[in-house]
C-alpha cells in the first residue's frame, strides 16, 4: 500500500504541472487542477504522518537501480531528519493555490513542478537524486521570477540563478569527490547516503569538499555572508515564488546541511563549527537590523525570514542534541509562520497594489480577522511561548550557550531585535490611522479564513503540545550526532566531550 | 561475414553518396525527395550499424585490407551518433532550403560524403588511412560551407577555413613521415609496440612526429592555440552544415584522437601533463569568446570550444580502469543532441538568409512559438549541464573520470567554467521568455525540422537517462 508512496508524491505534481503546460486549459482550470494535486499530496503527506513510526531508520524506502556501473540509484526514504521538513513541503500548498489569484497558467504549472522536485530533494537518499532534484527545483523559481516579477525581475532572476548553479555546481564536485573515494575504499560505487555515512573523510580534499558543499547550502540557506541574492529574490519574486522559497526552499538547504554534510564530514564539521555559528549569528544580527530600517514590507520580511533562518542555521553548527533538535522543530515553526506572513502581505499587495509600509495603517479595524491570523504568525516567528517559533528557538538558544556562552548570548539578542522591527512593523500597519488605501481593504472571506486557519491552529499546536512531533525527530537527531560525539569520544574522552574538543580546537 | 556487415555502414554511406550525385544530374528530382532519399539512406546506415554487435575488437578483412581498419563497441557507437548527425542535418537543411534559394541537389551527396569520410576515421588504425579519411570528409566540408558561393560571408569563411585546413593536413603528413621514420610503419599496432620498448624521448623522430600528429588533431577539434578559426567559420557556413561540423567532425576527429592516444600508456604519458593546460585554457578561451558573442551562431561556435575542453578533460583522464571512452562518447552523444536541436530550430525560425540569428532577434519567442522556445530551453539546458538532461549526466561522468584519475583542479577548473557559461546559456532563456515579442517568426512550406527538433528534444532526456554506452 505504502511502498510507491513517495514517488507518487514527486511525480503526481510534476506531470499535473506539464500537463498544465501542453494541455490547453484556462486559468482558472490550471488553478484547480494545482489544488487538487496539492490536496491529494497533502492526503499522502497526511498517511505519512500518521503511519511514521520515528524509530530512527529510514521508512517508506524506495530503490530502483539506476546507473549501476557508477552505482547511482533511484533510493527514497523519510526518517526523522526529513520528517518534518518533508511535512513541510506536503502540506502548505494548498494555502498557495487558494489565496493567491493571476492571469497566468504557467505561474501553477511552475508551483507544481516546484513542489514535486522539493520532494524529491527531501526524500532522495541518493546524493545524485538529491543534487537532481536540487536543480530541478531552482527552475521553476528561474521561470517565476523571470515572467511574473517585479520590475526589476531580469536583474533579480539572474542573480538568484547565478549563485544558487554556481554553488550546487561545486556541490556536484564534493559529490562526485565523495563517490570516488567510497569507490577507492570498498571497490564499488555508491551514492547511498546510508553507504556513504560510514567513510573516514580527513585530509586536504576533504577539506575542500567540505566547502564546496558548505558553499552550495549557504547560498541556499542564506548563510552570511552569502545572504546577498536574497533581499533581491525575495522582493521581486511574486509571491507565490517567495512563499516557496522563504518556507520550503530555505529550509532544504538546511535540511541538507543535517543530512549529508554533519554525517559524512563529521570532523571538518567540528573544526568549521565555531566559525560557521559566527557566521549564522553575524547573519541574523545583520539581516535583523537591516530589517528595522526598509520602508518596503516585503523587503522587510524577507529581512526578518533571512534573520531567523541564521537562528535555524546556528542550530546545526552548536552540534548537541537540544540544538539539534530545535532546528529540525525550527524548520516547521519558521516554515508555517513565514509561509503565512508571506501570502498575508500577498493578499495585502493584491488588494491594495501597494507595500510600502508607510501607505498602510489602521488594518486591524477594517480586518479583524486578518490581523488575528497575521499577528499570531507574527508572534511565532519571533518565538513567543505559547507558538511553536518558542519551542524551537528556545531549543536552538539553550545549545548555543552550552556551545559557547558568547554565541548563545548574541543568538539571544537577535529575538530582542526580531521583536523590535516586528512590533513596530505590526503598530505602523494594522493600528495608527486608516489611509486613503486601507480605507477600502476587506476581511478575508470564509474561504481565506478556513484556509489559514488549520496553520495557525497548527502554530499553537505546536506551541502548547510539542511533544508527538519532538518524538518522531528525537531518534534520529540522535543518531546523527551519535557519529559526530563517537568520534569526539575517542579524542577526548570526559564527561562532556563535545565541548572538550571544541575548546581545544580553539 | 561478421568483417562485412561492420563495414556494411560505410559502405551504404557511401554509395548512397555516389547515387545520389549521379541522381543530381537528372533535374527532375525536386529538392524535397532528394532530402527524402538522402534520410532514408542515412536511416538505413543507422539501423545497420545499430545490428553490429562488437563486443570485442574487429579488424575486417585483416588480409585485404592490411589492418588498416578496426571496429569495435567503440567505434560502433561513435557511427551512430556521425549517421544520426547526418540524418538531423539532412532534416534540417531541408527546412533550411525552404527559405534559402541556393539549393542544388549535390548538397545531400557532400554531407553524405562527409559523413562516409567521418566513419572511416573512426575506425582508422594506421595513420596514411587516417590521413586519406581526414580529407575525404575535409574536401567535402570545404565545399558546404562555401556552398552558397555568391556570399561574400561564405566565401571568407571557407578561404579560412581551407587553408587552416590545408596547414593542419601539412602537419599531419610531416608528423606521419616522423613517426614512419622512427619506426617503419605506420600502423598503431606497431607504433605502440615501438614504444614499448624504447622510451617516448629516446627517439626524436618519434617525439616530433607525435607532436605534429596532435597539433594536426588540437586544429581540427578546435582546442586552444588552434581554436581562433572556428567562429569565422561556424558563422559564415550555412546553418545545417554548421550543425553538421560542430558534432559530427568532433565525434569523428575527438574518436580517433582517443584511439591515436590510448595505444600505448608512454604516448600518453608525455602529451597528458600538455593536454591537462590546453583544456584548461581551451575551457576558458571558449568562454571569453562566447560571453562577448551577440549572434547565436557565434555563441555556439564559441561554446562548441568550450565543449572541445570538456572532451580534452576527458582525454586527459583517459585510459584509467573501466569508463574510459564511453565517458568520450558520451558526451559526445549528449552535446550533438542538443547542438543539432539548437541548429535545427535555428534552421526555421532562422528565416530568410538567416536574418534573426542574434540574441535579440529571439525576444518573445515563447509568446509566439511556446513549442519552439520550449524545445530551444531544453536544449540550452542540456549544454549548460542542468540535470536531469543527457547533458548533465555527460558532465558528471567527466568530472567523476577527472577525479578518479586524481585530477581535482581540472574537475574545479571545468566546474568555473560551467558556471561562467551559464551566462550565455541562460541568456538565450531570458531573452525568449522574459521579453516581449516583436517579430511573427513566420515560416514558409512544408518543413521537417520541427519534427527533428521534438525529436531531439525527447533524446535530450532519453539519453539522460541511459547508462553509459560503453
Amino acid at each position: 500500500m505504502y511502498e510507491n508512496i513517495l514517488t507518487v508524491m514527486i511525480f503526481l505534481p510534476i506531470l499535473a504541472g506539464f500537463g498544465v503546460l501542453v494541455l490547453p486549459m484556462k486559468n482558472e482550470a490550471a488553478r484547480a487542477v494545482g489544488l487538487v494535486a496539492a490536496i491529494l499530496v497533502v492526503i499522502l503527506g497526511l498517511r505519512i504522518f500518521f503511519n511514521f513510526a520515528g524509530t530512527g531508520g529510514f521508512e517508506f524506502t524506495e530503490r530502483v537501480e539506476l546507473f549501476e556501473s557508477v552505482g547511482i540509484s533511484y533510493s527514497l526514504g523519510v526518517d526523522g531528519i526529513s520528517f518534518l521538513v518533508l511535512m513541510a513541503g506536503a502540506c502548505l500548498f494548498p494555502m498557495a493555490y487558494l489565496l493567491l489569484t493571476t492571469k497566468n497558467k504557467g505561474y501553477y504549472a511552475n508551483m507544481l513542478i516546484a513542489q514535486g522536485a522539493m520532494i524529491g530533494a527531501i526524500a532522495a537518499t541518493d546524493m545524485i537524486l538529491f543534487y537532481v532534484f536540487w536543480e530541478v527545483m531552482l527552475l521553476p523559481i528561474f521561470f517565476m521570477i523571470g515572467l511574473y516579477g517585479g520590475p526589476s525581475r531580469l536583474h533579480a532572476t539572474l542573480k538568484i540563478t547565478l549563485y544558487t548553479i554556481a554553488g550546487s555546481l561545486f556541490m556536484l564536485a564534493a559529490i562526485i569527490y565523495i563517490g570516488v573515494v567510497y569507490h577507492y575504499q570498498t571497490g564499488s560505487w555508491s551514492f547511498n547516503i546510508t553507504d556513504l555515512m560510514a567513510l573516514n573523510l580527513a585530509g586536504g580534499p576533504a577539506t575542500a569538499a567540505f566547502i564546496f558543499f558548505m558553499f552550495a547550502f549557504a547560498i541556499k540557506i542564506p548563510l552570511f555572508p552569502f545572504h546577498t541574492w536574497l533581499p533581491d529574490a525575495y522582493t521581486e519574486a511574486p509571491t507565490a515564488a517567495t512563499f516557496l522559497l522563504s518556507a520550503i526552499m530555505a529550509k532544504i538547504g538546511v535540511y541538507a546541511v543535517i543530512r549529508f554534510v554533519l554525517p559524512i564530514f563529521a570532523e571538518e564539521f567540528a573544526r568549521f563549527a565555531l566559525l560557521l555559528a559566527y557566521s549564522g549569528v553575524i547573519g541574523m544580527m545583520y539581516c535583523g537590523i537591516a530589517a528595522i530600517a526598509q520602508k518596503d514590507f516585503k523587503r522587510m520580511l524577507a529581512f526578518s525570514s533571512a534573520s531567523h533562518m541564521g537562528i535555524i542555521a546556528l542550530g546545526i553548527f552548536c552540534m548537541n542534541l537540544q540544538a539539534l533538535t530545535g532546528t529540525l522543530y525550527q524548520i516547521v515553526a519558521h516554515a508555517t509562520s513565514t509561509g503565512v506572513l508571506f501570502l498575508l502581505l500577498g493578499i495585502i499587495e493584491e488588494r491594495m497594489d501597494t507595500r510600502t509600509i508607510g501607505d498602510l495603517g489602521g488594518i486591524a479595524y477594517k480586518a479583524p480577522i486578518f490581523a488575528t491570523f497575521f499577528a499570531v504568525a507574527m508572534l511565532a516567528s519571533v518565538g513567543l511561548p505559547g507558538t511553536s517559533g518558542f519551542i524551537g528557538e528556545f531549543l536552538i538558544i539553550l545549545g548555543a550557550v552550552k556551545f559557547n556562552i558568547t554565541i548563545g548570548v548574541l543568538a539571544g539578542t537577535t529575538l530582542i531585535i526580531g521583536v523590535c522591527y516586528m512590533l513596530w512593523m505590526f503598530q505602523r500597519v494594522f493600528f495608527e490611522k486608516l489611509t486613503e488605501k486601507t480605507e477600502k481593504f476587506t476581511d478575508l472571506s470564509p474561504i481565506e479564513t478556513l484556509t489559514i486557519l488549520p496553520i495557525v491552529v497548527l502554530i499553537i499546536v505546536m506551541g502548547i503540545y510539542p511533544q508527538p512531533f519532538l518524538d518522531k525527530v528525537a531518534p534520529a537527531a540522535k543518531q546523527q550526532l551519535a557519529q559526530v560525539l563517537t568520534e569526539q569520544h575517542q579524542v577526548a574522552d570526559s564527561a562532556d566531550p563535545l565541548m572538550e574538543q571544541i575548546e581545544q580546537k580553539n | 561475414m561478421m568483417d562485412f556487415i561492420v563495414l556494411f555502414p560505410l559502405i551504404v554511406v557511401g554509395a548512397g553518396a555516389i547515387i545520389l550525385m549521379l541522381m543530381a544530374s537528372m533535374k527532375s528530382l525536386g529538392e524535397g525527395n532528394t532530402a527524402l532519399a538522402a534520410l532514408g539512406i542515412f536511416a538505413l546506415a543507422f539501423a545497420v550499424q545499430l545490428m553490429v554487435s562488437a563486443t570485442e575488437s574487429v579488424t575486417p578483412y585483416g588480409g585485404i585490407f592490411n589492418g588498416m581498419l578496426v571496429a569495435n563497441g567503440f567505434t560502433k557507437v561513435a557511427g551512430l551518433i556521425i549517421i544520426a548527425s547526418g540524418f538531423v542535418s539532412c532534416l534540417t537543411a531541408q527546412s533550411y532550403f525552404t527559405q534559402n534559394k541556393f539549393y542544388s541537389a549535390e548538397f545531400y551527396s557532400l554531407i553524405m560524403f562527409a559523413a562516409c569520410g567521418m566513419l572511416l576515421l573512426t575506425m582508422s588504425a594506421e595513420l596514411i588511412t587516417l590521413f586519406i579519411s581526414l580529407e575525404i570528409m575535409s574536401l567535402a566540408i570545404y565545399v558546404l560551407v562555401g556552398y552558397d558561393r555568391t556570399n561574400i560571408k561564405r566565401s571568407e569563411a571557407v578561404l579560412k577555413y581551407l587553408m587552416l585546413g590545408a596547414f593542419a593536413g601539412a602537419f599531419f603528413t610531416m608528423g606521419t613521415a616522423f613517426v614512419y621514420a622512427a619506426v617503419n610503419s605506420t600502423r598503431f599496432v606497431d607504433i605502440a609496440g615501438h614504444l614499448s620498448t624504447t622510451s617516448f624521448l629516446e627517439s626524436p623522430a618519434m617525439a616530433a612526429g607525435a607532436f605534429l600528429v596532435i597539433v594536426a588533431f588540437l586544429f581540427k577539434v578546435a582546442a586552444f592555440p588552434f581554436h581562433a578559426w572556428v567562429v569565422d567559420v561556424y558563422d559564415g557556413a550555412p546553418l545545417p552544415v554548421t550543425g553538421f561540423m560542430a558534432t559530427a567532425v568532433k565525434t569523428a576527429v575527438f574518436a580517433v584522437f582517443a584511439n591515436f592516444l590510448i595505444i600505448d600508456d608512454g604516448l600518453k604519458g608525455v602529451w597528458v601533463e600538455y593536454l591537462f593546460y590546453i583544456a584548461v585554457l581551451t575551457m576558458f578561451a571558449g568562454n571569453l569568446i562566447a560571453i562577448g558573442q551577440n549572434s547565436l551562431k557565434r555563441m555556439l561556435a564559441a561554446s562548441g570550444i568550450v565543449h572541445t575542453g570538456y572532451l580534452l578533460v576527458a582525454l586527459v583522464a583517459v585510459g584509467t580502469e573501466n569508463f574510459t571512452g564511453g565517458v568520450i562518447l558520451y558526451y559526445l552523444a549528449a552535446y550533438a543532441v542538443a547542438t543539432l536541436g539548437v541548429f535545427a530550430a535555428l534552421s526555421y525560425l532562422g528565416g530568410e538568409n538567416e536574418r534573426r540569428d542574434t540574441f535579440e532577434h529571439f525576444k518573445g519567442l515563447a509568446k509566439v512559438r511556446p513549442y519552439s522556445a520550449a524545445a530551444i530551453t531544453i536544449f540550452m539546458l542540456s549544454m549548460a549541464g542542468i540535470p536531469p538532461t543527457a547533458g548533465f549526466m555527460g558532465k558528471f561522468y567527466i568530472i567523476a573520470d577527472a577525479i578518479r584519475a586524481g585530477y581535482m583542479l581540472l574537475a574545479v577548473l571545468a566546474i568555473v567554467s560551467s558556471v561562467l557559461s551559464m551566462w550565455y546559456y541562460l541568456r538565450l532563456v531570458v531573452m525568449m521568455y522574459f521579453k516581449e515579442p516583436e517579430e511573427e517568426f513566420e515560416t514558409t512550406g512544408m518543413s521537417l525540422a520541427p519534427i527533428g527538433t521534438a525529436l531531439l528534444a525527447v533524446c535530450v532526456f532519453a539519453i539522460g537517462f541511459y547508462p553509459v554506452l560503453l
